[in-house]
Order: structure tokens, then C-alpha cells, then sequence
């Protein structure tokens, strides 16, 4: 292990992000309580279940711990990093508790760069524009997956396990919601 | 990523009792990706905190799990169970090794010592047929097991606990000696001849347990095979090897060892700790 300079508060995340890749816990630690609150507060929006949610949290920086070398500071920003890693953490303690011995915690991380998509640019400024009452007036269930794709950046298949719907119906919603929001906007 | 908006503490409240409207949420959650500031501000418990990261760590420092557990479980042999097996003495690497090594040395003798190979060829099927045997009668009970009384105690006793670690243990020195046995020279349908007469002592074994102990049925069932198969010998000597593994002897095997099979389904309540009554 190289000789770096220890980790402490003013670290910012992708120098823990780099100190957990060299096998320092006490970074794993700073990463943990600096980030498990807003993350559960966000979960929990997504799931009940205050047990599934603090599993999720920590099969995120489990999985974390073992895969630290693949954050790539240039395409992901820390915090989409690790949001992306624990929306899919709930998916899969959602599927059952099967599941999750079966795997273990720490299987396949999504490959994806978080960099900010257009929809949540747009979002950004739903407190000044029309887009803000547009979504307000759409219903629950078609608000939720625009929700769950466009924020929680997960794919269709994942937004539909995620509300426990049928990947058909996830889709015609999904655009059903499209056609809604442009009526909405226009 | 700049915006002058930030969030503030009645937001969050909002956003965390869930009465905010629902454009704003969404405007919440995605300021939040992009300011650490406000991230910061959301409130976590220092009990919780502490919790979740203890769990974290202690995952992180759990033993580590050997490729053959994996494997097995990835099999879908749940760990409990598992745990019960690796218990198992006959599975212990002295058991292993030694098998191994008089196996090995089988095979060496047959092949260094050409002239004499045909009768290691014999000898040997007449003898694999029992290493099985031999490890089921150390799979459980008193005079193998140094943990017996203790197993004894628990729910997990008794005929299933049996089972699964004859199973087990069948299973390791079937493989062992197939994999001699197609190392052996001489014909190639030797390597199979032997599974059959196998299979029959092995289940004659456990049929015998429900009334005798574990080491007491190896004993008798493997002197039987041993008796019956010395008698062919001398009797019928040029036949010996088409007497006892022709498909007539073979078909015999299956047959007794299927009525074998049903008297141990039907008595299996009665073997209990390898206890003799």
C-alpha cells in the first residue's frame, strides 16, 4: 500500500472513495456517515419497510468496500455513484430474503456514468417553470415511474420490479406519462 | 452543477414526513445528487448511524467463504446444512487422504507390475465396493464421533442427520474410486462394474443400522461381500470376474438393493442415535 496522507472530514469523497480502494475502513466510515442519512431518507420515499431500507444501506457500502477501484471520478459524481449502487441494493432486498443469501452482497455493480441526465437538468428547474405543476397533475402511478427512471436512473425492467408492476405495463405507462406531460406542457 | 436554490429545513421536514407536493420532492431529490451542502442537512440518528455501520463492519470482517461452500451452496445446499455435513468425521482430510493414498497405491501396483495387473483388476473390484461401506460406518455414531453426544442432543438427530451424511460421504468415495478406476488398466467396463454392488452395500448398510449400530452393519454386510466373493474365487475360478459382475449378478444388485431401499424407508424411524437395541 502506498504512503498517503490520512483521511479525515474535509476529505472530500473521491479521496475516501480512493483511500477505501487502498483497504482503509476508517474512510469506509467517514463515506458511511457522511452519506447513509440522505440515503435512507430517499429510500425510505421508495420503500416502507424501515428493515428492507437499512439492509440496502449496508449492502451499499459493503459492496462499496468491494468495489471502490471501479468509481471513476471523471464519469460519476460520488453521490449518483453510490445512489445508483443502493436504489439497486432495495431491488434486490425487495426481490426476498432468498435472494440475497443466495448471492451475497456484493454481486454485479451497474456499470452506468452517472453523469446528470437532461431530465434531471430539467428538474433542477421545475421551481420556475410550468414543468413544476405539469407533474403535480399527473397521476400517482405514471408520476412514479417517471420518478423512478428519470431521478432513480434505473431502467424500465428495474423501475417495474422496483413498483411491483408487469414490464408491459411499466412501458405503456411510461409512455402514457410522456404523452400526459407534453399535453401538460404545451 | 450551480443553482442559487438550495434547500431548507422546513423542506426536508416536509420531504421526510412526505407532504410535499410531488414536483417538489422530485426537485428535492435531485438538488440533493448535486449539493453536498444540502445532503449534510438531512438529519440520521447517531444510534442508527452507529448500527448500520456496525453491521457494514461486520460484514466486511466475516470469514470468508472457501469455493467449495460457495459451489455447494450455489447448489442449493442451504449453509445450515452444510455446517452439519463438514461435521461429518469420515469427511475429515485424514479419512480423505488416506483413501486416497491406498487408491493410488492400486494403481501404481497395477501398472508398474504389468504380469500381475489382471488380479489387481480383480482384487480391486471386489474391494471398491466396500470403501463406500466403510465410510458410511463412520459417517455417525459413538465410537467415530468424538461430537456424538452432543449431536445426540440436538433436534437435528436422527435418521435425517444419518442420511445426509451417508449421502455425503458416499458421494466423496464414489468419486475417489472412479477416478481409480478408470485410471486402472485392464477392460474399460470395470470402471463401472463395481457401482452397483456398491449402491447394494451401502443401502443394505443403513437398512441393517435400524437394528444393529452403524459399525456393526459395515462390519457384517462388508464380511458377507467378502465371504461371498472369496467362495466364487475358489470355487469358479476362471469365471469369477463374469460371475459376480455379469448382468445377471448385476441386475441382482439393483434388485436387492431397491428392497433394501424400502426397508429402510419403512423402518427409518427406528434408527435413531446408532444405538444398538
Amino acid at each position: 500500500m502506498r504512503a498517503r496522507r490520512p483521511v479525515s472530514d474535509q476529505s472530500s469523497d473521491a479521496e475516501l472513495l480512493r483511500a477505501i480502494a487502498g483497504g482503509d475502513t476508517a474512510a469506509l466510515r467517514l463515506l458511511h456517515h457522511r452519506h447513509a442519512g440522505w440515503l435512507r431518507a430517499r429510500l425510505r420515499r421508495r420503500c416502507a419497510d424501515p428493515d428492507v431500507v437499512d439492509a440496502a444501506i449496508q449492502d451499499t457500502f459493503v459492496a462499496v468496500w468491494k468495489d471502490s477501484h471501479r468509481y471513476e471520478e471523471t464519469t460519476a459524481d460520488a453521490a449518483a455513484w453510490l445512489w445508483t449502487i443502493a436504489v439497486r441494493r432495495l431491488l434486490s432486498a425487495l426481490r426476498g430474503p432468498a435472494h440475497r443469501w443466495l448471492n451475497g452482497a456484493g454481486d454485479e455493480l451497474p456499470d452506468v456514468t452517472t453523469t446528470p441526465s437532461a431530465e434531471e437538468l430539467v428538474l433542477l428547474g421545475v421551481e420556475h417553470g410550468a414543468l413544476g405543476p405539469a407533474l403535480d397533475r399527473l397521476s400517482p402511478e405514471l408520476r412514479r415511474l417517471i420518478e423512478a427512471t428519470a431521478l432513480d436512473g434505473l431502467s424500465v425492467r428495474e423501475a417495474a420490479k422496483l413498483l411491483g408492476i408487469p414490464e408491459g405495463t411499466a412501458k405503456t405507462r411510461l409512455m402514457r406519462a410522456r404523452i400526459r406531460l407534453r399535453e401538460l406542457l404545451t | 452543477m450551480t443553482t442559487d436554490w438550495h434547500i431548507d429545513p422546513g423542506l426536508i421536514e416536509q420531504y421526510e414526513n412526505g407532504t410535499l407536493v410531488p414536483s417538489r420532492v422530485m426537485a428535492v431529490e435531485a438538488h440533493m445528487l448535486s449539493c453536498a451542502a444540502c445532503r449534510a442537512l438531512i438529519p440520521a440518528e447517531d444510534a442508527w448511524l452507529d448500527d448500520s455501520w456496525s453491521a457494514v463492519y461486520d460484514e466486511l470482517h466475516a470469514p470468508r467463504v472457501g469455493p467449495v461452500a460457495r459451489l455447494l451452496t450455489r447448489a442449493g445446499l442451504p449453509g445450515h446444512r452444510l455446517r452439519l455435513l463438514t461435521a461429518t468425521p469420515a469427511l475429515r482430510w485424514s479419512w480423505v487422504l488416506a483413501t486416497s493414498a491406498v487408491l493410488t497405491l492400486a494403481v501404481a501396483a497395477a501398472w508398474f507390475g504389468r504380469e500381475g495387473s489382471q488380479a489387481i483388476g480383480q482384487a480391486f473390484l471386489a474391494l471398491a465396493p466396500i470403501l463406500p461401506v466403510i465410510a458410511v460406518s463412520g459417517a455417525y455414531g459413538p465410537p467415530a464421533d468424538p461430537m456424538h453426544e452432543i449431536t445426540g442432543t440436538t433436534p437435528a438427530a436422527g435418521p435425517g442427520l444419518v442420511l445426509w451424511r451417508a449421502v455425503s460421504v458416499i458421494g466423496v468415495a464414489v468419486v475417489m474410486a472412479g477416478v481409480a478406476a478408470v485410471l486402472l488398466p485392464g477392460p474399460g467396463w470395470y470402471a463401472a462394474a463395481w457401482l452397483l454392488p456398491a449402491l447394494l452395500l451401502s443401502t443394505g448398510t443403513l437398512a441393517l443400522a435400524t437394528s444393529l449400530t452403524l459399525p456393526v452393519a459395515a462390519v457384517v454386510l462388508g464380511a458377507l461381500w467378502l465371504t461371498g466373493v472369496l467362495v466364487v474365487a475358489r470355487t469358479a475360478e476362471g469365471l469369477f470376474v463374469s460371475s459376480v459382475f455379469g448382468p445377471t449378478a448385476q441386475l441382482a444388485y439393483l434388485l436387492a438393493a431397491a428392497v433394501f431401499a424400502a426397508v429402510l424407508i419403512t423402518r427409518r424411524r427406528r434408527f435413531d442415535l446408532g444405538e444398538s437395541r
